[in-house]
């Protein structure tokens, strides 16, 4: 980000903290208030240390992290540590905007903050709006706050899942439709846009990126549905090879049950590009006063190539067989208001004939079928 | 001297009880209003929490429903939230923090202390409020009591 998109994004920011405040000592003056302030300045963070016992590979979370823990550092805060301020405004109330700066590790290897949202609302009822600018993609039921920690109760989304997630936020235009049918509550949303995202040794493009999702709430059941699909070409920096236009989609299926002592949740996930691959988790927590306890089970299948796409290569085959399933148990405490502190351990096993999501395992090491376990403390905050 | 003893001790132990029942009596008791003069009669703790939780904008005879929240950490509003929508305060953050840092939407108003809601909601004929039930006066109907 060059120096005067700091200097301006500061600006806006310290605009939206003297309002914010101008605000709320005039509701404490004015009782009978009935209107919220125009800005709103928030943010939400993340302070996390992760250990791996397997040392020749790096356990990462997600595809756009060049390093993790094990090989690279014994004890890593790569994947889980993250700062992010976030500013709404609401200009009228059929018009707001929000501005959401991000500092997490990038595939360079630094933690520059970026701009991860920006986009401007315009909402037709209060059940109807669209958006236009960098939209958070609703593809899988977490996905969208993947980056705020505080709002689950993982550590981190269960990884076999949630690393399929390649495409976090879309450019373009969205749009939210919500009606009540009975007792429950359906949300329809739809959106259309592009991406470029940077990898550690690849930039993705995608293109003709459209996608629908349902999110249907009965009582204390969350029920969530979703396909997308883009055209999408990865550039190799080292070879500076660009790979053909090829088609990718994503199909998911969740639900969520949450009567307030307990929850239970599972997702199911289809990815199809030139092969095609499935992953699902199965999670449940008890909530004893400030500490829930919780337990996941995922995993995800190799992929199995499609007929009608072009002979894959020796790294398509590779990509595709990366499988892994992990066991985790951990515990989110609330020790503060605003506040948590959680620990997971995982076992991990990686399949018969692929390291998993490890990466930067040096060519001669082959890690299949082994298992090793990994230890992750962070500590969320919101504000 | 034993009976009397005995004797002394129950009287205490009555009088403890009592106190205990006024001091249990007297604790927060948080009823749902809206004004005299909204047309919203009863309102079910499920409908409460979809309002509440910014899941419907509207009362179930379609008029344009504006909550109030009283602030984060006060005793009425952990009650209301435990007893309507099932969530604790940490809860109810992570349930916010998922709505405004997707840019959904906004949690509701704060307004601080009975008085001032109650005020607040009989100003404002769309308005619904959480108070305690001792706050309660002609200028607002309770919907619930949770």
């Amino acid at each position: 980000m060059t120096k005067l998109n700091c200097l301006a994004v500061l600006a806006l920011f310290s605009a939206g903290i003297s309002i914010a405040d101008a605000d709320q000592t005039a509701s404490a003056t004015n009782n009978v208030a009935t209107e919220q302030p125009m800005f709103k300045l928030g943010g939400f963070g993340t302070l996390g240390l992760s250990h791996s016992s397997q040392g020749l590979g790096d356990y990462v979370v997600d595809t756009a992290t060049p390093k993790g823990a094990g090989l690279s550092n014994d004890w890593s805060a790569t994947n889980n540590s993250r700062f992010a301020a976030h500013l709404n405004a609401n200009f009228s109330p059929k018009v707001s905007a929000l501005l959401q700066i991000d500092s997490e590790y990038h595939a360079d290897g630094t933690y520059r903050p970026e701009v991860e949202w920006f986009s401007v609302k315009y909402a037709f009822t209060p059940n109807f709006y669209m958006r236009v600018g960098r939209i958070a993609l609703p593809t899988f039921m977490d996905s969208e706050n993947w980056d705020v920690g505080y709002s689950y109760t993982w550590v981190t989304p269960p990884v076999d899942l949630y690393h399929q997630l390649s495409i976090p936020s879309s450019d373009g235009i969205d749009a939210m439709y919500r009606t009540e049918i009975g007792d429950s509550v359906n949300t329809v949303k739809t959106i259309y846009g592009r991406n470029t995202l940077d990898r550690p040794n690849s930039v993705t493009t995608s293109r003709e990126m459209w996608g629908i999702f349902d999110t249907l709430e009965y009582g204390q059941a969350t029920y969530h549905a979703g396909y997308q699909q883009r055209m999408s070409s990865t550039e190799y920096i080292l070879t500076g090879m660009t790979g053909p236009w090829i088609q990718n989609s994503d199909l998911s299926l969740g639900a969520n049950y949450d009567p307030g002592d307990w929850f239970v949740m599972s997702e199911w996930i289809q990815r199809r590009s030139t092969y095609l691959s499935s992953a699902m988790y199965v999670s449940a927590g008890y909530r004893i006063n400030k500490f829930t306890p919780y337990l996941t089970h995922s995993q995800n299948s190799s992929g199995s190539f499609i007929q009608s796409s072009p002979p894959p290569s020796a790294y398509d085959l590779q990509l595709a067989n990366r499988a892994q399933s992990t066991d985790s148990f951990g515990v989110r405490w609330d020790f503060m208001r605003n506040f948590d502190f959680k620990m997971q351990y995982d076992r991990v096993t990686l399949s018969d004939n692929s390291n998993g999501y490890l990466i930067n395992v040096p060519a001669n090491v082959i890690l299949y079928g082994t298992t090793f376990h990994v230890i992750s403390a962070v500590v969320d905050f919101v504000f | 001297m034993g009976t009397l003893t005995i004797l002394h001790n129950g009287w205490k132990f009555t009088l403890l009880l009592a106190l205990l029942s006024i001091a249990f009596s007297a604790q927060a008791e948080v009823v749902v209003v809206v004004s005299s003069k909204s047309s919203v009669t009863s309102l079910t703790a499920e409908q409460t929490a979809k309002i509440f939780l910014g899941k419907v904008v509207t009362f179930p005879n379609g008029r344009t429903a504006f909550p109030i929240d009283q602030p984060e950490g006060s005793a009425i509003r952990d009650e209301f939230y435990s007893k309507v929508t099932h969530k604790n305060a940490s809860q109810l953050t992570a349930y916010w923090a998922k709505i405004i840092f997707t840019g959904e939407g906004r949690p509701p108003q704060l307004i601080m202390g009975d008085a001032a809601v109650r005020k607040a909601v009989a100003g404002n004929p769309n308005a619904i409020g959480y108070i305690d039930k001792s706050a309660v006066n002609r200028s607002v109907r309770v919907v619930l009591k949770p």
